[in-house]
């Protein structure tokens, strides 16, 4: 089991090391001058351009800058801009220039946000999705069944930010039936009522793949042949779908949901950009706008960890429930 | 798993037990079924409509009126600045000339956007597609057979850019590459427009073959080791030939599979990130851009944001059900 863990340990560290090196190369040694980047048009002159170019280092070979970052992540390091130092502690994401911040304190204060939506829109496609998934499998071939699984194919189909748009639109916007995203400062019945709307459309959509699991899963797990025993028991109808059938078709949905971390981290990113939450993503979309190259790098590495370590964290538990796993 | 097997039973037993009926290959065979579903039927002919749209498009919009204000035909790019106020509100509705009315600030005819709107959808849809097949069933193929280092190498990368927030790296890497090749050189914006296009390609490619990659490798893998394959490898059947002649055939239906699952994927992918700012720039039409411009005039020109709404909703909705219906025919264990 142990080697197992580190073997797989040692797999996610290479992955996250690979795109660290990867997107740094990517952003600090690629064509655009990061340095003109961070310096704004009007108020630009050649002293202040090399004073940022100086700042951030890009005078120096290539291996120094990349080590200055590394070291940065450790340990922490100093920014000189203005004449002002500032101390950036570790994992230090960089400095931005353009708002002068530092990364971290650009992503990480608005890393909850993007938690907060990502868990609501959780909440609501495992509880829709499992509900519906469950309904369907045990209405086998009704009308029922297949209204669900045809509206959650059409659901899943649609462009998911043709549909988040639509619902940020006419729901919230011009109809006024639920409240716009307002920051935790306004107060936090406000804020989740704002969260309301895009954790539900991102949930809603995100709900049609787990019916289909969900369904799979449980008409598999039915036609078992312990279920079948249990039902000849006379066991009441109940228990045998609940107790016995639906926490043994529950294992693959719970390694999907794992998996999905990825996928869901994308979705907060268009939800966000849509509604207006202040979240991660929308931080990294302004970066992109402005050329801002630390707070892209720092929202990629902090996407790519989040993806590995959830990934990594699925497999070992998966390790743990199915013992086949770890000797293949 | 399951598609493979049923291709193995169904041309060895074949032969033996329906001499009679002669034996169709796993292709037919799903061909005949889809044919069945009305669902694949009515998604096939919604793609073909927008398919001849798209072609006839020139032909579409010659259909209109000439305007009376500017007295020329409509066409998607020239910009009318006599048809909007100055405040750029359009001062002409859907007529004759404009089905679907003009657009705010350029007074460009949005009828005509719509239908060369759905140029770029397509083809990136087709063309991405194909190439991350091509790519996907080559380094699956090459890993799954060749196992040892290259295995590991391939399944790494597979890893690599499974773990990787695509999205993200997608928008920031699509601007920069932009810049690299326009560095230092005079371009029109029509230029600046066809450059977008293919980088865009080029990078829903770069980080769309892994599933494929991962599936085909994973099918090669177990399929070297079967009989007919460790007979063609005995005779001394070049590894060529076996990778092309024995092991290929057997993976056509996941390939086409997942191939027409990745045509609608790519069409959103490509919309989504027109929308988000980094995908097709103007003055290429594009229902993505059309989209982002037209959400903050959504109330007072509903014409301006639904025509590609519907569009995009329409053929990415035929193309991905058309998909599952694809998935169906080739999977014996279904039946609807």
């Amino acid at each position: 089991m142990l080697t197992y863990i580190l073997r797989r340990s040692a797999l996610a560290l290479s992955v996250i090391m690979a795109t660290l090196v990867s997107a740094f190369l990517l952003f600090f040694a690629g064509p655009s001058d990061p340095a003109q980047a961070m310096c704004p048009e009007t108020k630009c002159n050649p002293a202040r351009l090399e004073a940022i170019t100086k700042s951030i280092g890009l005078d120096k070979p290539l291996i120094e800058q990349f080590l200055t970052y590394f070291k940065g992540l450790f340990v922490g390091r100093d920014f000189v801009y203005a004449g002002d130092t500032v101390h950036c502690g570790a994992p230090c994401l960089g400095f931005s220039f353009v708002t002068r911040r530092s990364v971290n304190e650009e992503l990480f204060t608005r890393f909850p946000n993007t938690v907060v939506l990502a868990l609501m829109a959780a909440v609501v496609f495992v509880t829709v999705g499992v509900t519906f998934g469950i309904l369907a499998a045990v209405r086998r071939g009704s009308a029922s069944d297949r209204g669900l699984v045809g509206g959650s194919q059409v659901l899943g189909s649609i462009p998911y930010y043709v549909l988040a748009l639509l619902v940020a639109l006419y729901p919230v916007i011009l109809w006024n039936i639920l409240p716009q995203y307002s920051s935790i400062s306004a107060g936090v019945g406000p804020y989740f009522m704002g969260m309301l709307a895009p954790a539900l459309i991102l949930g809603l959509v995100t709900s049609a793949s787990y019916v289909r699991y969900t369904r799979n899963s449980m008409i598999e797990t039915l036609s078992m042949d312990y279920i079948r025993t249990a039902r000849s028991k006379g066991i009441n109808e109940r228990t045998v779908l609940f107790k016995h059938g639906f926490r043994a078709a529950m294992s693959p949905i719970a390694t999907i949901l794992g998996l999905d971390i990825a996928a869901l981290l994308t979705g907060t990113l268009i939800t966000e950009q849509i509604f207006g939450v202040d979240g991660i993503g929308r931080r990294g979309l302004a970066a992109l706008r402005s050329f801002d190259l630390p707070v892209i790098m720092g929202t990629v590495l902090i996407g790519a960890v989040v993806v590995v370590v959830m990934n990594l964290l699925v497999d070992i538990a998966y390790s743990f429930i199915d013992p086949r796993v770890r000797l293949s | 798993m399951l598609t493979e097997e049923s291709e193995e039973t169904a041309s060895t037993t074949a032969p033996e037990t329906q001499d009679v009926r002669t034996g169709r290959s796993p292709g037919q065979v799903a061909w005949a079924r889809l044919k069945r579903d009305k669902v694949a039927v009515v998604c096939a002919v919604i793609i073909l409509l927008f398919l001849l749209i798209a072609i006839f498009a020139p032909f579409l919009v010659s259909l209109e009126a000439v305007d009376p204000i500017t007295g020329a035909k409509a066409d998607p790019s020239t910009v009318h600045t006599e048809l909007v106020d100055f405040n750029g509100l359009p001062t002409v509705g859907a007529s004759s000339a404009h089905w679907l009315g003009v657009e705010p600030r350029l007074g460009r005819d949005l009828f005509a956007r719509w239908a060369y709107g759905a140029r770029p959808s397509l083809i990136i849809g087709f063309v991405a597609a194909f190439a991350s097949t091509i790519i996907g069933v080559t380094l699956g193929l090459v890993g799954g057979y060749l196992g040892g280092a290259s295995d590991k190498v391939i399944s790494w990368i597979i890893d690599f850019f499974l773990s990787l927030p695509i999205l993200l790296l997608v928008l920031a890497i699509i601007p920069i590459m932009q810049k690299r090749i326009a560095a230092g050189s005079d371009l029109t914006p029509e230029e600046t427009s066809a450059i977008r296009f293919w980088v865009l390609i080029v990078i829903l490619v770069v980080f769309g073959w892994m599933g494929l990659a991962r599936l085909v490798r994973g099918e090669v893998k177990s399929l070297r080791e079967r009989e007919f394959v460790q007979a063609a490898r005995a005779i001394g059947v070049p590894t060529r030939s076996i990778l092309f002649r024995e092991i290929l055939p057997n993976l056509v239906g996941p390939i086409i599979v997942s191939a027409s699952i990745a045509v609608p994927a790519y069409i959103t992918y490509e919309a989504t990130l027109s929308y988000l700012g980094a995908g097709l720039v103007e003055p290429t039409a594009s229902w993505g851009r059309t989209i982002a411009d037209a959400q903050n005039l959504f109330a007072t020109y509903p014409l301006w944001l639904w025509p590609s709404v519907i569009g995009l909703s329409l053929l990415v909705l035929a193309l991905s059900l058309l998909g599952d219906s694809i998935r169906d025919a080739f999977d014996p264990t279904s039946r609807r």
